[in-house]
């Protein structure tokens, strides 16, 4: 008796099981699988040429295989790599700033990162799988970025892809706006330093210059020298918030006299370059590799920068690593898949447009093994396209995070009928 | 055309770059409206209207503003200057069904039923925005007054070309703007309440002329001769009241010319002879809007301009046939209230199910402008024809320019985009704008484009003389930086000289801050030293 019901059991259990790839997500339930054979008429690996009717096999969250093939258990336009953002800016704004100190090489992003907050569901909506979570621009040195996953495990700790994978700081107006001296005022936020631009720059040469000392004289060691050290060692990425070109030179120029004086030999990243455009042989000479702020309509950005179209055109003609960023607005239109578009339009080839949204940002963290391309052994995150790639006319209809299919092409985004 | 355009630029040399890129554009036009009334283009493809198929390498001929052939075989008359454009695409121009830029100020204040003013007075020819226009391929625009209002101003149609607004002129009136949503520092009630009492007000108004026409008083004629207003012809015959919805008795008693006014357009819109252009800001102004209209007659003349919230009003506004105008976006952003999950609406696919007739409006020149909005309701599921039709031929008909803009047809007004590529790319920019046959726009030719692509500064436009500099020469050699680093070297080499110098220049300094800060304390003075210090480490 109790064996019927068993066998009737499994044979209830199965019969969905088997349905469910045909049916799965109709019914709007996840689809919990992490084995795909996913096909598309185009697959741009961002690793090789784009592959025309091509497959991607999916196993455990892996990506297995990438050749031609069709037939898939779901068919698309496109697929690319899921897209990788350095400057994702999910945080709480002032409650994300330390405001013990102005100097906190040593604090961790990770340790601010609420994992329910709805910004990373709509980073996913937007084909984001990847992205860094910097602490925000209103410390000089803010401290340690942490590159994770945009969705999967339930703790920000579980979706870290890499811990202390930048060391963000930032140049220009941000860190010292609106601040004053403490005297004769009831203490707040802005009771402290620095007041200005040349404090700002100030603060940096300090904070490095003791940094350097600080190896001689582990005594003189403030909070920080470590995360410096490693820093100016090379070892730990410098990414520097610097919008204008006046802001991008002091940036330029730290990195550069801590190799003149023999500090160390620091790897320069410049975060928001809007104005990368205007002295683009600075960054070429420096070694330094550029995050680009999202597009405006009229050039106009933060610090008075202009950030002229063909920036990415610019940069990429002359071989300076490049990456774009969404800042994970609200409005649709800026949303890091739509940014590829904005620089196309501004001249940029797709090829290296899907570059900077995919590789490019992978390598310049140092997750390039993991994420950032197509490829046999690396993380199954991808991003499935209505059309062509980054086109206003595309839209993005399906993305998977480690295998797991996150946004489902097979669920229409069905108006929400409770506010009917 | 070319030596009309040389002088033209050269005098619109102006230290804003604003203002000379506008008065370029500006002069450019007035340029070519000379040109004798014939124009041809020959495009390397030309799309007539949304939906329809491509003519490959076709030419268009246009004579007096209208065009008068289209298609591939068309023989171009022998004196039409020919504008060739073999890799461009000729596509209708866009029109913007409502937009309240391009005034000195959107909004009237304190005064907020002002039916008799019109915004022909407020729009500025030069005001940038219609430059950016021609930028973005729009050629037509319905100028409205903004949403901060009960009844706002007459709205006008205009073409973003020419100096003068009546050089600008298609369509005036065009319509009513009025306001379902509570103005600012007003409640939903005090709006309805305020909206319901324009028309009360105009019913009472209008029982009292005719009354006291009926009991031999001529007040009203006296005012309107005081007022100068005019009482000839069609003005001094009475007519009795048309429209569906109300009626007072007795109005053929009283000469049209002798009407308040004030009172005129809404006796219009009450007799269904003035189209209504009603803002809603909130699903509920939607019903409001429609009731109003509904009770006063104008509903088939009626224009609702909605925020993309109002997709939870869809139903009503299906029943009542009233076209939208969709402001501020195509998707519909909230936060579920219970979980705080954030739900998107993509609203145009709501309305295109519904057979709402709709257009889409822009909001900036590039990500948010209507070719941009059309291509994203394409990526959202929409139909190509559709998202195209929602910023030609949708608008066109609200505006009740049909059969003049929205299409590339024998007959219609000459607006043609010559676009480098198809409409709805990414990458493709509007090359060339012809408005009623007139060359009215040439990227090449555009300043401010090559501003916003490669930050290139128009000759005698910066302060610092920038545009001089060459972006490429600058410090990639480094010189400065040599010289800031020879100059650190050599104050490191006075200071390993002579220390004990440096402490003797100190100390006077010291001495002379303290004659100068005087009875005032000094208490930082010593921190000062402190941080003197730290510099002199490095």
């Amino acid at each position: 008796m109790s064996a019927t019901i068993w066998a009737l059991a499994t044979l209830v259990a199965l019969v969905p099981t088997q349905d469910a790839k045909k049916d799965a997500g109709k019914n709007g339930k996840k689809d919990e699988r992490r084995s795909w054979t996913l096909s598309a008429e185009r697959v741009y690996t961002a690793a090789g040429d784009p592959i025309e009717g091509g497959e991607v096999v999916v196993s455990d969250g892996k990506v297995r295989g990438v050749g031609k093939g069709g037939g898939g258990d779901l068919e698309v336009f496109a697929i690319t790599p899921g897209l990788v953002d350095l400057s994702i800016r999910i945080d709480r704004g002032f409650l994300s700033v330390e405001q013990s100190n102005e100097i906190t090489p040593h604090v961790r992003a990770l340790a601010s990162v609420d994992v329910h907050d709805e910004a990373w569901t709509r980073a996913v909506r937007g084909g984001v799988t990847t992205a860094m979570v910097n602490v925000p621009d209103r410390n000089v040195i803010g401290g340690l970025s942490v590159v994770l996953k945009t969705a999967g495990a339930a703790t920000a700790a579980a979706r870290v892809v890499k811990h202390d994978a930048v060391l963000f700081g930032a140049i220009g107006s941000a860190p010292s706006a609106m601040n004053h001296p403490a005297f004769g005022r009831p203490e707040d936020f802005y009771s402290r330093r620095p007041t200005t631009r040349m404090g700002v720059e100030w603060e940096w040469r300090k904070s490095l210059f003791e940094a350097a000392l600080a190896r001689q004289e582990p005594s003189r060691a403030k909070a920080g020298a470590a995360e410096l050290q490693r820093a100016l060692d090379g070892k730990l990425p410098l990414m520097i918030e610097a919008w204008a070109s006046q802001d991008i030179r002091t940036a330029v120029f730290l990195v550069e006299e801590a190799r003149r004086e023999g500090w160390g030999n620091p790897t320069l990243i410049v975060d928001a370059a809007a104005e990368a455009w205007r002295e683009p042989q600075l960054l070429v000479r420096s070694k330094a590799s550029v995050v680009l702020p999202p597009f405006v309509a009229e050039g106009r950005t933060r610090d008075q920068a202009f950030f002229a179209w063909e920036t990415a055109a610019k940069l990429d003609a002359l071989g300076v690593p490049f990456a774009l960023s969404g800042h994970n607005p609200g409005a649709l239109e800026d949303r890091l898949c739509y940014q590829p578009g904005y620089a196309m339009r501004g001249g940029l080839s797709f090829a290296s447009a899907l570059a900077a949204v995919t590789v490019n940002p992978a390598r310049m963290v140092g997750v390039d093994d993991r994420v950032g391309s197509i490829e046999a052994g690396k993380d199954a995150d991808l991003v499935l396209w209505s059309g062509e790639p980054f086109q206003p006319f595309s839209k993005v209809i399906g993305v998977l995070v480690d295998g797991r299919l996150i946004v489902d092409p097979r669920i229409e985004s069905a108006p929400n009928s409770s506010n009917k | 055309m070319k030596h009309h355009l040389q002088p033209a630029l050269r005098a619109a040399a102006r230290p804003a770059l604003r203002a000379s890129a506008a008065l370029a554009v500006a002069i450019l036009c007035a340029a070519a409206a000379r040109a004798d009334g014939k124009l041809a283009i020959k495009a390397g493809k030309i799309i007539t209207a949304p939906g329809a198929p491509a003519i490959e390498k076709g030419v268009i001929v246009i004579e007096n503003g209208r065009i008068v052939a289209v298609g591939k075989d068309v023989k171009i008359p022998w004196d039409a200057p020919v504008i060739d454009a073999p890799n461009m695409t000729a596509f209708p121009g866009y029109v913007e069904a409502h937009s309240s830029r391009g005034m000195d100020r959107p909004n009237e204040s304190p005064e907020i039923v002002i039916p008799f003013l019109t915004v022909r007075d407020s729009i500025d020819p030069v005001n940038f925005y219609f430059e950016d226009c021609l930028r973005a391929g729009i050629t037509t625009i319905n100028v409205q007054q903004g949403n901060d209002c009960i009844v706002a101003a007459q709205g006008m149609v205009v073409r973003p070309t020419g100096l003068t607004i009546d050089e600008m002129a298609v369509k005036l009136p065009a319509g009513l703007k009025m306001s379902a949503t509570p103005r600012r520092g007003a409640s939903a009630a005090t709006q309805a309440q305020s909206l319901r009492r324009v028309f009360g007000d105009l019913r009472r108004y209008l029982e009292q002329v005719v009354q006291e026409k009926k009991d031999g008083s001529d007040r009203a004629r006296r005012e309107a001769l005081y007022q100068g207003r005019d009482l000839e012809g069609e003005k001094s015959k009475g007519r009795a009241m048309e429209g569906t919805a109300w009626k007072v008795q007795g109005l053929e008693l009283v000469p049209r010319g002798e009407i308040d006014e004030k009172q005129e357009p809404l006796l219009a819109l009450v007799e269904g002879k003035m189209p209504a252009f009603i803002w809603c800001g909130r699903p509920a102004d939607v019903h409001l809007a429609i009731e109003l209209a509904r009770d006063n007659g104008f509903l088939a003349k009626t224009t609702l301009v909605i925020d993309p919230s109002c997709w939870k009003a869809a139903d009503a506004i299906a029943a009542a046939k009233t076209p939208v105008v969709l402001q501020g976006g195509v998707m519909h952003v909230e936060f579920d209230v219970l979980t705080g999950k954030e739900i998107e609406t993509f609203v145009p696919k709501i309305l295109h199910d519904k057979k709402i007739p709709f257009a889409l409006n822009s909001v900036n020149s590039t990500s948010q402008s209507l070719w941009f909005q059309a291509a994203m309701c394409v990526g959202h599921g929409l139909p190509r024809a559709v998202a195209l039709e929602a910023i030609t031929t949708a608008p066109a008909k609200m505006l009740g320019l049909d059969k003049r803009v929205g299409s590339l047809e024998v007959g219609k007004d000459g607006n043609v985009l010559l676009l480098s590529g198809d409409p709805l790319s990414v990458t493709t920019w509007v090359e060339r704008v012809v408005i009623e046959g007139r060359d009215v726009y040439d990227r090449s030719k555009d300043q401010r484009v090559q501003h916003l692509i490669a930050g290139k500064q128009p000759a005698n436009t910066s302060a610092m003389g920038a545009a001089e500099i060459d972006p490429a020469s600058v410090c990639c050699d480094g010189s400065d930086e040599k010289a800031h680093a020879k100059h650190l070297e050599e104050q490191k080499r006075a200071k390993d000289k002579g220390e004990g110098e440096d402490k003797k220049d100190d100390g006077k300094d010291d001495k002379k801050d303290e004659k100068k800060d005087g009875d005032k304390h000094s208490g930082h003075g010593h921190s000062g030293g402190a941080d003197h210090d730290e510099g002199e480490r490095r």
